[in-house]
C-alpha cells in the first residue's frame, strides 16, 4: 500500500490550505526526511517533509485550496506497483475536479456558491421532472431556452446522447449568470461584440439596466460617474481572506472605538539611543519595544484592558502576551512576545527582533503566533499621527504606535521644541468605559515620558 | 408677497405639465399664462388644426364613399361650422387644465411675467417670489418681410385656422410640417394650393425618400408645390402678386410658415443674464440655463419644436429641481408627426444623416400590404434604417394612412432598445397596417415576407 500524503494541520483554526508548491517532482524519488511540499494556510506557509522514502505521485496540483487531512499525494515504496488511476481520485470527487484552478478563481466568489445551489441554475419544471426520471444531472447541461434555460428538450437530448452537450457545470452557470443580467438587447449585442463583461458594467437605465450608452461610454462615463473601471480581479484568498475575515468580523462583534494621547518623547529617544550604545550590537531596541514594556507593565496595573470578552462575562487573563503587527508583502501576521510584563526591556527588544525576522523569512512558527491578549501596531514609520487599529479578538484593546514628532511645550510663555508621539489605543466599550480606559492609556504615556522606570 | 417653490412662466403643454408634475412631486408651483392655458399647441395649434383635417379627411372619404358603393349625392361642407367645431375642441381641452390645474392646486396667475431678479418674478406688476424659475414662454411664427399678417390677404396660422370664407387661390410658403398640414386641409376642401418652399424638397427635415413620396402623393392630390423656389416682387393689394422662379402668380390668400422663433422678449432675461442662442434659451440637458434656479422648457428652449418634447422638458426640469435624477431626453428618440393626407411620422436618423454610417435599410410599401389595400390605403411606404453591425433601429420613416398613430412602435422599440430580432420575433396582429413596420424590418435583411 502507498503511503498517503496528507495536507498537515497546523493549528486548531486551519479550516483550509493548499500546497503552494511541490518540491518533489510527479513521479520523481523522495528520501524521507527531504523537503517534499510547501504548505500555505490562511496563517503560516510551512514545508513539509516526506515521512517515507520512495516514488511521489501527486494527486492534487499545486494552489488547489483544500481541508486540512485531505490527501494530497502519495509515497509508493521501491517495487510497488504504481496504478494509473491513483486511489482516492475517485473517492472525493469534489476536491479532485480537474477543473483548472483559473477557472475555479474566476468565477468566484458566485460560481464555486452556484455549484452547491441546484436552484441556481435555471431550468424548466418540467425540465427539472424529466431529469430526475430520466437520471439526467441537469446541473451540468446547456441550456437553449431564452436566457439559457435549460428545457425539456435538452434533458431529452443529454439523455438519449444525441448532443454532447455536456459541458462543466461552471461554465453552464458563468453564462448563466451573465443572462440574468439586465440590459437592453442592443447593450448586450454590443457588449458580446465588444467582448465586454456585462457583470463589470453598471446600468444607468431604469433600475439599473444596462443601456448602449452604457457600454458604448465604457471607460469614459466610468471615470466619470458610475464607479471605477475593473481592472485585474484579485483573488481573496490565504492570508488575505483570513484578515478580511477577522478585521470585519471584529468590527461587527465588538463596540471599538478610538481615542488618541501625546506622550512625551524627549527622555524615550535619549535613552534608547544610550541603550543601543549601552547594549552595543547584543539588542537593538526600537520606540515600538519601548512601548510594548510600557504597555504590558500598564496591562499589569489596568487588568480590564487585558481581558476576553465572552458571553458569561469578563475573562481577565492572568498572563501577558503582546502582539506585535508586522507588515508582510502578503500581508500581515502578528506574532506575539509571550509574558512581556515578566521581560526585560533588553529581553524584550531581542524576542520582537527574532520575531520580526522570522515573520518576513516566513519562518514563524505556530507558537509564535498563539495566545496573544494585548496588540500593538506601529505605522509611525509611515509618518502617520493618528489612527484607528482594529481589535484583534478576542482581546479587548490594540495601541497604535504613531511617529514622533517635532511638538511644541510651553514654559511659561514660551514655545519650546518638544519630541511627542501619538498613542492611538481602541478598545471594546463592552468591557471597559472612557474612563479606564483614558486611564490606561494615560499610564502607557507616563512609563515612556519617563522611561527609566521600564527599566526597573 | 406670494412664495412659491417654482413659478412656470407659460402655461403650454411643457408649462402646464411641469406645474402638475411639481405637485405630484409636493412643490408649491404657479403657473403664470398671458393668454390661454393650453398655450399655442391646444389652442392655436396641434389640437384645432386636428380637428381641421380630420374634418377634411371625413369630407374625403364621404366624396370617395362611391367607390364603396355607399350613395351620398351631392357634398357639401360648412366652413363656419367645421371651424367652430375646432373651436370647441380646443375650449374643452383649455378647460381641462384649468380643471387639472385646480385639482393640483396650482396657481394660475392671467399675466404677463417679467422676472426682475433672481427668484423674484412681477406679474402685471404684482410680485411674487420663487425658488426657481421655469421658462416656457414657447415660439411665434416668424415673419417675412413684406408679409406681415393683415388677416385679411395675409393670413397668420390663426387666421387659417378660423377662416371666413374658402380662398380660391391660396399659397403656402414654406413646406415644413404646418405647411404641408394647412396646404393638405384647403386642398381637400377645394381651394387652388400653391405650396412653396425653398429647399430642394418638401418636410425638409424628414427623409429624402419619404418626403418625395408624400410629395407625389401631394402633387396628385392636386397641390401645386414648388421646390427650389425663389418668390420675389411681392405686392399686397386686394390679392397677392409675386413671381416665383420668375413666373407671375396672383393669389387670394398666403400663409408663411418658414419657422418659428423662441419667445424670448420682455420676460426679463436681460436682467439676469440668462443666454439665449440664435433666439432661443441656451440649456443645458436638465435644462438649466447658465443663471441658477433659472430653467428653459419646450420651444423657446430650441429645436425640435414639439409639444411632446416641451412637456418631457418639463418633468426634466421639475424633477431636477426636486433632487431626483430625470431620465435623459434624446433628440434621437422624439418622433414627429405630420397629419396631412397622407400622413407623415418619423423617428431618429433618416438616410442622408447616416449617410457615413454603415446600415442596413429596409422599405415595404404600403402596396403590399393586405388591409391597407382591404380600405383603399395604398399610398404610403415604411422605411426603417438599422446599424449593419449593431441592428440598433437609428431611423424610422412612414408615409401612409394613420402612420402617426403607429410610429410610437418604433419610438418604444427604440427606447427599450431593441435590436432587428425583437422586431423581427414580435407578433404583429393581421391584418393591421402596422404589420409593414414589421415587414420593413425583414426587408432591412432580406427577408421580408409580403413582398
Amino acid at each position: 500500500m502507498p503511503r498517503e500524503i496528507y495536507l498537515v494541520k497546523v493549528g486548531m483554526t486551519m479550516t483550509e490550505g493548499m500546497v503552494s508548491e511541490w518540491f518533489i517532482a510527479d513521479g520523481a524519488e523522495v528520501k524521507k526526511g527531504e523537503m517534499l511540499y510547501a504548505l500555505e494556510t490562511e496563517k503560516v506557509n510551512l514545508d513539509v517533509d516526506a515521512e517515507a522514502d520512495g516514488t511521489v505521485k501527486h494527486l492534487v496540483e499545486a494552489g488547489v485550496t483544500l481541508e486540512p487531512g485531505d490527501v494530497v499525494g502519495y509515497i509508493f515504496a521501491q517495487g510497488e506497483s504504481i496504478p494509473d488511476v491513483l486511489p482516492g481520485a475517485t473517492s472525493q470527487p469534489e476536491v479532485v475536479v480537474s477543473a483548472e484552478p483559473v477557472a475555479v478563481e474566476s468565477a468566484a466568489p458566485m460560481a464555486v456558491e452556484a455549484v452547491v445551489s441546484e436552484g441556481f441554475v435555471k431550468a424548466s419544471p418540467a425540465a427539472k421532472r424529466l431529469a430526475k426520471e430520466l437520471d439526467v444531472n441537469y446541473l451540468t447541461l446547456q441550456g437553449t431556452g431564452p436566457g439559457g434555460r435549460i428545457v425539456e428538450a435538452d434533458v431529452q437530448s443529454a439523455a438519449s446522447g444525441q448532443t454532447a452537450s455536456q459541458q462543466p457545470a461552471v461554465a453552464a452557470i458563468q453564462s448563466q449568470s451573465s443572462a440574468n443580467i439586465k440590459a437592453s438587447p442592443l447593450a448586450k449585442r454590443i457588449a458580446e461584440q465588444r467582448a465586454i463583461d456585462l457583470s463589470q458594467v453598471r446600468g444607468t437605465g431604469p433600475g439599473g439596466r444596462i443601456v448602449q450608452s452604457d457600454v458604448e461610454n465604457l471607460g469614459a462615463s466610468i471615470a466619470q460617474a458610475s464607479g471605477p473601471v475593473a481592472g485585474d480581479m484579485v483573488p481573496v484568498k490565504g492570508m488575505r481572506k483570513t484578515i478580511a475575515q477577522r478585521m470585519h468580523q471584529s468590527l461587527q462583534d465588538s463596540a471599538q472605538l478610538t481615542m488618541d494621547m501625546a506622550a512625551v518623547m524627549e527622555d524615550a529617544v535619549k535613552l534608547r539611543e544610550q541603550l543601543i550604545r549601552e547594549w552595543d550590537g547584543a539588542a537593538r531596541p526600537t520606540f515600538t519595544d519601548l512601548v510594548i514594556k510600557a504597555a504590558a507593565k500598564a496591562l499589569q496595573k489596568h487588568p480590564l484592558m487585558n481581558s476576553q470578552f465572552g458571553g458569561t462575562g469578563i475573562q481577565l487573563l492572568n498572563e501577558i502576551h503582546v502582539g506585535i503587527a508586522v507588515a508582510l508583502p502578503e500581508g500581515l501576521v502578528v506574532p506575539v512576545v509571550r509574558h512581556a510584563d515578566q521581560l526585560s526591556l533588553k529581553e524584550i527588544a531581542i524576542e520582537s527582533a527574532r520575531l520580526a525576522t522570522s515573520a518576513r523569512n516566513g519562518t514563524l512558527g505556530l507558537d509564535d503566533y498563539a495566545g496573544g491578549t494585548f496588540t500593538i501596531s506601529a505605522l509611525g514609520m509611515f509618518g502617520v499621527d493618528s489612527f484607528t487599529p482594529i481589535i484583534n479578538q478576542p482581546q479587548s484593546g490594540i495601541l497604535g504606535v504613531n511617529r514622533i514628532l517635532d511638538g511644541v511645550a510651553w514654559e511659561g510663555e514660551t514655545p519650546v521644541r518638544q519630541k511627542q508621539m501619538n498613542l492611538s489605543l481602541t478598545w471594546d466599550h463592552r468591557v471597559l468605559d472612557g474612563a479606564p480606559a483614558a486611564e490606561f492609556l494615560q499610564t502607557v504615556v507616563e512609563y515612556l515620558s519617563e522611561p527609566y522606570r521600564l527599566l526597573v | 408677497m406670494k412664495e412659491y417653490d417654482i413659478a412656470v412662466i407659460g402655461g403650454g403643454p411643457g408649462g402646464y405639465t411641469a406645474a402638475i408634475r411639481a405637485s405630484q412631486l409636493g412643490l408649491k408651483a404657479t403657473v403664470i399664462e398671458k393668454a390661454e392655458l393650453g398655450g399655442t399647441c391646444l389652442n392655436w395649434g396641434c389640437i384645432p388644426t386636428k380637428s381641421l383635417l380630420h374634418a377634411a379627411d371625413v369630407l374625403r372619404a364621404v366624396q370617395t364613399a362611391d367607390e364603396l358603393g355607399i350613395k351620398t349625392g351631392k357634398v357639401n361642407f360648412d366652413l363656419s361650422k367645421m371651424v367652430q367645431g375646432s373651436r370647441q375642441a380646443a375650449g374643452r381641452l383649455n378647460q381641462g387644465v384649468g380643471h387639472l390645474m385646480k385639482k393640483y392646486k396650482i396657481d394660475v396667475l392671467q399675466g404677463e411675467a417679467e422676472i426682475k431678479e433672481r427668484g423674484l418674478v412681477s406679474v402685471n406688476g404684482v410680485e411674487l417670489f420663487a425658488d426657481n424659475i421655469i421658462v416656457a414662454t414657447g415660439a411665434r411664427a416668424r415673419t417675412l418681410e413684406g408679409l406681415v399678417p393683415d388677416g385679411n390677404v395675409v393670413w397668420h396660422a390663426n387666421d387659417a385656422m378660423t377662416p371666413k370664407k374658402m380662398p380660391d387661390r391660396l399659397l403656402i410658403i414654406g413646406a415644413g410640417a404646418i405647411g404641408v398640414e394647412f396646404a393638405s386641409f384647403y386642398n381637400t376642401l377645394g381651394a387652388k394650393v400653391t405650396l412653396v418652399e425653398v429647399l430642394e424638397e418638401i418636410l425638409p427635415n424628414e427623409d429624402a425618400e419619404i418626403a418625395a413620396a408624400a410629395r407625389a402623393s401631394f402633387e396628385r392630390l392636386g397641390i401645386k408645390v414648388l421646390t427650389g423656389a425663389q418668390i420675389s416682387q411681392v405686392s399686397v393689394g386686394k390679392k397677392l402678386k409675386c413671381q416665383i422662379n420668375a413666373e407671375s402668380f396672383e393669389f387670394d390668400n398666403v400663409i408663411s410658415s418658414v419657422g418659428v422663433m423662441g419667445n424670448i422678449e420682455g420676460i426679463g432675461l436681460e436682467n439676469l443674464g440668462v443666454e439665449t442662442d440664435r433666439g432661443f434659451v441656451s440649456v443645458n440637458s436638465q435644462q438649466q440655463t447658465n443663471v441658477a434656479g433659472v430653467y428653459a422648457i419646450g420651444d423657446v428652449a430650441g429645436a425640435p419644436c414639439l409639444a411632446h418634447k416641451a412637456s418631457h422638458e418639463g418633468v426634466i426640469a421639475v424633477e431636477t429641481i426636486a433632487g431626483l435624477a430625470p431620465h435623459a431626453l434624446q433628440v434621437q428618440r422624439i418622433p414627429a408627426c405630420t397629419y396631412s393626407h397622407p400622413q407623415v411620422a418619423s423617428i431618429g436618423l433618416n438616410e442622408a444623416a447616416c449617410a457615413d454610417r454603415d446600415v442596413r435599410i429596409g422599405r415595404f410599401p404600403l402596396l403590399a400590404n393586405g388591409k391597407a389595400v382591404a380600405i383603399g390605403e395604398t399610398d404610403g411606404m415604411i422605411k426603417t434604417i438599422f446599424d449593419r453591425n449593431t441592428g440598433e433601429l437609428l431611423g424610422a420613416h412612414m408615409v401612409g394612412a394613420g402612420v402617426s398613430e403607429m410610429i410610437q412602435g418604433y419610438a418604444v422599440a427604440m427606447q427599450m432598445e431593441t435590436t432587428e430580432v425583437e422586431l423581427m420575433n414580435t407578433v404583429f396582429p393581421h391584418p393591421t397596417i402596422s404589420e409593414s413596420m414589421q415587414e420593413s424590418v425583414l426587408d432591412a435583411w432580406n427577408r421580408t415576407l409580403n413582398y
